[in-house]
């Protein structure tokens, strides 16, 4: 399975019916495809509109009916539209129950750095509403690959990017691994089908102690 | 003339107002959607240079305000972000469009909502204690304000008001109120009041007494010039068209 699959798919079972959720941009938005079954939630665009919908028939995607990405999408039963500033203030106060969200580094602490890298000397490409839902949201969720390129660990003691959110995430998921996060220490809980605790420990960088019940991801 | 007199004007006449060097512009629109198309057209056919734009977000790659920073008009962006299109990017990255800091989106809104509603600004705890780190927005001419309410930290966010302001609606009366469709109301009619002379770039104007009161999102008030751009049905197909190039929407489907 494509690891980015596993992730996703791995993600979606965090969701639990009746919830208000908000899908980060990439990875987190394909969570929508693969819902548990007898699942229901209602999907949260940033761009004011509770109640997104599946991607309309081409001849009837309307240009102002769009989600968060401006892709073109349709309105589920019980939906509704409101302003950017009621869209936002209901992320910030807490109005969403859960946010699945992509990442460039999470950490031990809970952080979650996803907003910024260096380029040419500047910090690119900026932070859209990825921080609000990480201020008020009670479930932040984080998706990622666990390494770079290169192998290093992207599950850090301390993340070195600038933050998101401080303190908020409460579960990391990756092509490896799903953690919780404790008190300054993760919970390894459950390991991606094939991969060892071993290899678990070689390419994690945070500390973490591993929960009683670890387990092989079911997906 | 009247807040309420006929204000539908030539695409010349109205946006003819803006200055061709230095303007600041407001504009509505978040990602691409609820943009004045033919307003950003304008701007870029009359070479309207070194714009100070404030904005949600960049907009969408190849499409609309994109086309701004292509054609290198934009000197700063006051905004939630600059990566939402290539072209923004790229003109970023070269030293060539200017970030002084980058706003959370909810932030950028509340700023918008001071600047519109006559307030002196907002008191924001998002991001205390991440975006105030010494060194993150050198460019700062002094630091972030932080002060303490009821035990809750919070940044002092300045309004953020524009002299010009390019908004998108559905429809306009001949007086300049605005009805929009579906998400377009998101930061439209917040941008419309945050600006000295608001063009409303609309899809068809009607008589004045044909839109529903409780229907509208702008008030005549709030707008200074209505422009007629494409029509609804032209505006869902370039979408469409543009959608079906980027793989968004499916042919036949």
């Amino acid at each position: 399975m494509d690891p980015r699959v596993l992730i996703v798919k791995r993600a979606a079972q965090e969701l639990k019916d009746g919830q208000l959720v908000n899908l980060g941009f990439g990875m987190p938005t394909q969570a929508s495809n693969y819902l548990p079954e007898g699942v229901k939630v209602m999907f949260h665009g940033e761009n004011g509109l509770l109640g997104v919908g599946p991607r309309p028939k081409a001849a009837e995607a309307k240009a102002d009916i769009t989600n968060a990405g401006s892709e073109p999408v349709s309105l589920t039963p019980g939906s509704a539209i409101m302003d950017l500033a009621t869209s936002l203030g209901a992320m910030r106060n807490g109005v969403l129950d859960v946010t699945i969200l992509g990442a460039l580094e999470a950490d031990q602490l809970g952080n979650i750095a996803n907003w910024a890298v260096k380029r040419n000397g500047l910090w690119w490409p900026g932070i859209g509403g990825a921080m609000d839902l990480c201020y008020g949201t009670e479930r932040v969720i984080v998706c990622l690959m666990h390494t770079d390129k290169k192998g290093v660990s992207k599950i850090l003691k301390k993340c070195t990017l600038p933050l998101t959110g401080k303190g908020c995430v409460k579960t990391i998921i990756t092509d490896k691994a799903v953690f919780d996060v404790g008190d300054n220490v993760l919970i390894l809980k459950e390991h991606a089908p094939g991969v060892t605790l071993q290899e678990i420990k070689a390419c994690t960088e945070a500390d973490f102690i591993v929960a009683d019940t670890f387990c092989e991801m079911k997906v | 003339m009247s807040k309420f007199s006929n204000k539908v004007k030539s695409m010349d006449e109205a946006m003819g107002i803006i200055p061709k060097n230095d303007a600041i512009i407001m504009m509505g629109g978040f990602v691409g959607a609820g943009e004045a198309t033919c307003c950003i057209e304008w701007l870029i056919k009359n070479q309207i240079k070194d714009i100070v734009l404030m904005t949600n977000e960049p907009g969408l790659s190849g499409f609309g305000r994109a086309m701004l920073y292509k054609n290198g008009l934009v000197k700063e962006i006051i905004s939630s972000h600059v990566g939402t299109t290539a072209e923004s990017t790229e003109e970023y990255l070269k030293g060539n469009l200017k970030v002084e800091q980058f706003y959370p989106m909810g932030t950028w809104i509340e700023k918008v909502r001071a600047g519109a509603m006559g307030l002196g600004g907002v008191l924001v705890p998002v991001g205390v204690g991440i975006l105030d780190e010494p060194g993150l927005f050198s460019n700062l001419k002094e630091p972030k304000q932080v002060i303490e309410v009821d035990g809750m930290k919070c940044f002092v966010e300045p309004p953020l008001k524009a002299p010009f302001g390019l908004v998108k609606a559905w429809r306009a009366d001949e007086a300049g109120n605005l009805e929009y469709r579906y998400t377009g109301i998101n930061c439209n009619p917040m941008v419309a009041m945050a600006c000295d002379y608001t063009i409303a770039e609309v899809e068809e104007i009607v008589p004045v007494g044909t839109i529903p009161p409780e229907r509208i999102g702008t008030a005549a008030p709030f707008v200074q010039a209505v422009v007629k751009g494409l029509s609804l049905e032209e505006h869902d197909e370039i979408y469409r068209q543009h959608w079906l190039k980027i793989g968004k929407l499916v042919a036949n489907q």
